[in-house]
């Protein structure tokens, strides 16, 4: 395996207004919930070393603003995404509804290599409330018409199913970038101009 | 001017060399709508056989290839960095020549390469830098060195950076003697810009890009390799110390002959102490009313609490003033009847959503979203702070009610987050609904371009707040950049609810007074303040107006005219035109009791007797 070198991912959590982005990479990472955050403003961000598959890698966790109005600074948020985690409230329709140009949005605004391909997390979040008015069914029926994105039911305030999904959310994005860098150094490989292969780090090294 | 003539352009000049992404800067006598485009320096040859330094602007350029104009030869040689343009000018030029700026190497007398070589200056008159460029790659020196091909120069004894030009080299072909006397280079002791000045003819893509990374490692790796790793708060800690204290660098004037050579290193002159006055007490504010209750001196009264705040008694009472909530000319019985209209107000479009059916709302996906949006931030706003703490707390109601009747005063900017935070502190300090209310409808008036559906003003206010960083502390606003971070987007917050997520209540109150005193364009430099308390930022203030290479994109954002020159000249004792704003100007009062000496002058204007 050649891609030992990166071992940060960058991910971002999207999702309307008051869905609980704050308190799921909280609890993820702090392994706290709390009653009082506030509204964010702008972006934050935390990081987190875990495990996968052997291989120690920092997360570093972007938590953005779910006002719509605030979209507009989201490029500068989402370059170099490795995995994006979508977020809704499942007592609240309205933000169920609002994945699918969540979704869009970010790939208008990171637009990423290859966009069919990019890792999407799913998170309905809060059903530790009694009130739920999206179906795991509707959501997951979602999920699978849309290239089959992972889908969690969690809560940030009784940790159910956080850890399993960030975890997820790690391994998605570890392999995008792992067919990234085999992407990127095809082409080195298959160069004929003898002049352009002495700049390669590289050098001479076969595919193989 | 010498350096601005463009009328007499001859029909057909020939480029000797060309440079790109180089900004126009500062140029005396040139509209300040010609500054800070991109473009390309030259060396060219007029057909008289004279030479110039000529400063074309891309646009022009572009025009220009577009059209596939036939007597132009464009050679992309080396891609987006350097572009070798050879060929004849014609007369098409006609409408756009005029932004093209023209130096007469004949009438060069002095020039100077200072910022990394990012930046270069021309003057054809002792005593003044009439032309300013900032080279985009950093690669200043390689101007240079074509320079000297046309112009025998020698550096100046006091400042490495200035060259003196001593004569118009007669001959055109001296590339090998000339690249010999590079003195610039040995100076430098980089085998690695020798290296680049010699190689650049065969490869000058590969070599520039080469140096160029190589001269940015010596730069940003420099102390890292000596001293090994270093913690990058400590780093920046020093690079703004560096820079921010690097002031006794003084101006030096240098005669050598019959050249005055000047240098001025671009740095802030000494930061002044300014006090901070004592609070406004009640008695000093009653007295500052006319016995009907007017305050007349207002802009008097405006400095005073902005030197010194105001008595935590009277804030109340001072707030409803500078916030527009109650005019500062009307008597105490106008007031009165004032209050009862803007009350009405209040309570008929409080009214209008309170009586809003479910039915109604249920088709009203705008008002809905609103509606959700303040509930849902409402209670999570300084729920740790005992006025808003605990289940079913009065206040949230009232802030609710606030925000919800705001959405109603203005239904197209409706709510924004942030404005629960903006209104928190108001609440707290006001503890009544609709005083609340109109004093937040007056800060909201302040900062509304803060809540752009686009994000116009932030984005703007960050793209200031990065210029004025360059302009101050050019080390830390580079470091920022080599982190990705020259967006400013970490100051995102600060900026959006005016620090309130930073500070105590307590602070917060005395840091909004001061921006409620401050003109919006005025209030990027304290946003970058570095200590409110014993006014520290309005001492930067005082020392970027008065840097002697202050530039009119700087003096636009700290809210002044511009003076559409940009470099101020050695004799001027006063560079900076007097400031049209509220807040400063009072330079002949510094350093002796602010607050008395106002307080009294202020008296003296609203009843003369009042201190005797």
């Amino acid at each position: 395996m050649s891609s030992r070198k990166k071992v940060l991912l960058k991910v971002i959590i999207l999702g309307d207004s008051g869905v609980g982005k704050t308190s799921l990479m909280n609890q993820f990472v702090n392994k706290k919930f709390s009653n009082q955050y506030k509204a964010t403003i702008g972006a934050d961000f935390l990081t987190k070393e875990v495990i996968v598959d052997d291989r120690i890698v920092t997360m570093q966790i972007w938590d953005t603003a779910g006002q719509e109005r605030f979209q507009s600074l989201g490029v500068a948020f989402y370059r170099g995404a490795d995995c994006c985690v979508l977020v809704f409230d499942v007592t609240a329709p309205n933000t169920f509804k609002s994945l699918e140009s969540w979704r869009d949005e970010f790939l208008i605004q990171a637009s990423p290599r290859d966009p069919d391909n990019f890792p999407f997390v799913i998170l309905g979040n809060k059903v530790d409330l009694d009130n739920r008015a999206v179906s795991a069914k509707r959501a997951q029926q979602w999920c699978q018409s849309k290239n089959d994105i992972p889908y969690f039911e969690t809560s940030a305030k009784e940790a159910v199913n956080v850890e399993l999904a960030f975890q997820t959310i790690a391994r998605n994005a570890l392999a995008q970038e792992t067919e990234a860098e085999l992407y990127n150094e095809f082409p080195d490989q298959i160069k004929l101009n003898a002049n352009d292969n002495s700049r390669n780090r590289d050098g001479d090294n076969c595919a193989c | 001017m010498s350096s601005s003539s463009v009328e007499d352009i001859p029909e057909q000049i020939k480029d000797l060399f060309t440079q790109d992404g180089v900004l126009l800067k500062a140029c005396l006598g040139r509209p300040v709508t010609d500054l800070n485009a991109i473009g390309m320096l030259c060396i060219v040859q007029n057909t008289d056989g004279t030479k110039c330094i000529e400063w074309r602007p891309n646009d022009l350029i572009t025009i220009d290839s577009d059209t596939q104009d036939h007597e132009w030869a464009v050679v992309n040689t080396i891609g987006r960095r350097q572009r070798t343009l050879s060929g004849n000018l014609t007369a098409d030029y006609a409408t756009a020549k005029a932004r093209i700026i023209k130096i007469p190497l004949e009438d060069l007398k002095t020039f100077r390469v200072t910022r990394n070589n990012q930046q270069m200056q021309f003057s054809t008159k002792p005593g003044v830098w009439q032309t300013t460029f900032y080279f985009q790659h950093g690669n200043a020196e390689i101007f240079v060195a074509y320079l000297k091909n046309h112009v025998k120069s020698a550096k100046t004894r006091h400042d490495r950076n200035t060259y003196m030009v001593v004569e118009p080299n007669i001959e055109s072909q001296v590339l090998n003697k000339s690249f010999a006397e590079l003195d610039i280079f040995t100076e430098n002791t980089t085998d690695v810009v020798w290296n680049l000045v010699s190689n650049f003819k065969q490869r000058p893509y590969e070599t520039t890009l080469e140096a160029f990374s190589k001269l940015t490692d010596i730069v940003y790796y420099g102390n890292e390799a000596t001293n090994g790793k270093r913690d990058v708060s400590e780093e920046v800690a020093e690079l703004l110390t560096k820079s921010m204290s690097a002031m006794d660098e003084a101006t030096t004037v240098t005669r050598n002959d019959e050249y005055e050579v000047i240098s001025v290193k671009p740095t802030l002159p000494p930061r002044p102490c300014i006090p901070r006055g004592t609070p406004l007490s009640t008695e000093k504010w009653d007295a500052l009313k006319d016995t009907q209750g007017r305050i007349t001196e207002v802009d008097g009264v405006k400095q005073l609490i902005f030197r010194g705040g105001v008595a935590h008694s009277i804030r109340q009472s001072v707030w409803k003033y500078l916030l527009d909530y109650h005019p500062w000319t009307m008597t105490h019985a106008e007031i009165r009847a004032h209050q009862k209209r803007k009350t009405e107000e209040y309570f008929s479009m409080k009214l209008q959503w309170r009586s809003m059916t479910d039915g109604q709302e249920s088709r009203f996906s705008e008002y809905r979203d609103r509606k959700s949006l303040v509930e849902k931030d409402v209670n999570r706003t300084d729920r740790t702070h005992p006025f808003f703490a605990g289940d079913n707390n009065p206040n949230l109601v009232v802030l609710q009610d606030i925000l919800m009747t705001y959405v109603m005063y203005n239904f197209d900017l409706g709510y924004v987050q942030g404005m629960s935070d903006i209104l928190a502190p108001i609440l707290l300090l006001l503890n009544n609904e609709v005083d609340s209310f109109w004093c937040f409808v007056g800060f909201m008036d302040k900062i509304v371009s803060n809540f752009d559906m686009d994000q116009a003003g932030m984005k703007n206010q960050l793209l200031q707040l990065q210029q004025l960083l360059t302009f101050a502390s050019p080390d830390l606003a580079q470091h920022l950049a080599q982190k990705d971070s020259g967006n400013m987007y970490f100051c995102f917050r600060w900026l959006l609810v005016w620090y309130k997520r930073e500070f105590s209540h307590r602070d917060i109150f005395r840091l909004l007074q001061v921006r409620f005193l401050l003109s919006a364009l005025q209030s990027n430099l304290l946003g970058k303040q570095l200590g409110f308390k014993d006014n520290t930022a309005e001492g930067i203030y005082h020392q970027i107006v008065s840097a002697p290479h202050l530039n009119d994109q700087i003096r636009v954002i700290l809210g002044h005219q511009p003076l559409n020159i940009s470099t101020s000249t050695q004799s001027d004792d006063d560079p900076v035109e007097p400031s049209t704003s509220q807040v400063n100007g009072e330079k002949s009062i510094l350093g002796q009791d602010v607050d008395e000496v106002m307080y009294t002058r202020v008296c003296r204007k609203v009843t003369p007797n009042i201190l005797t």
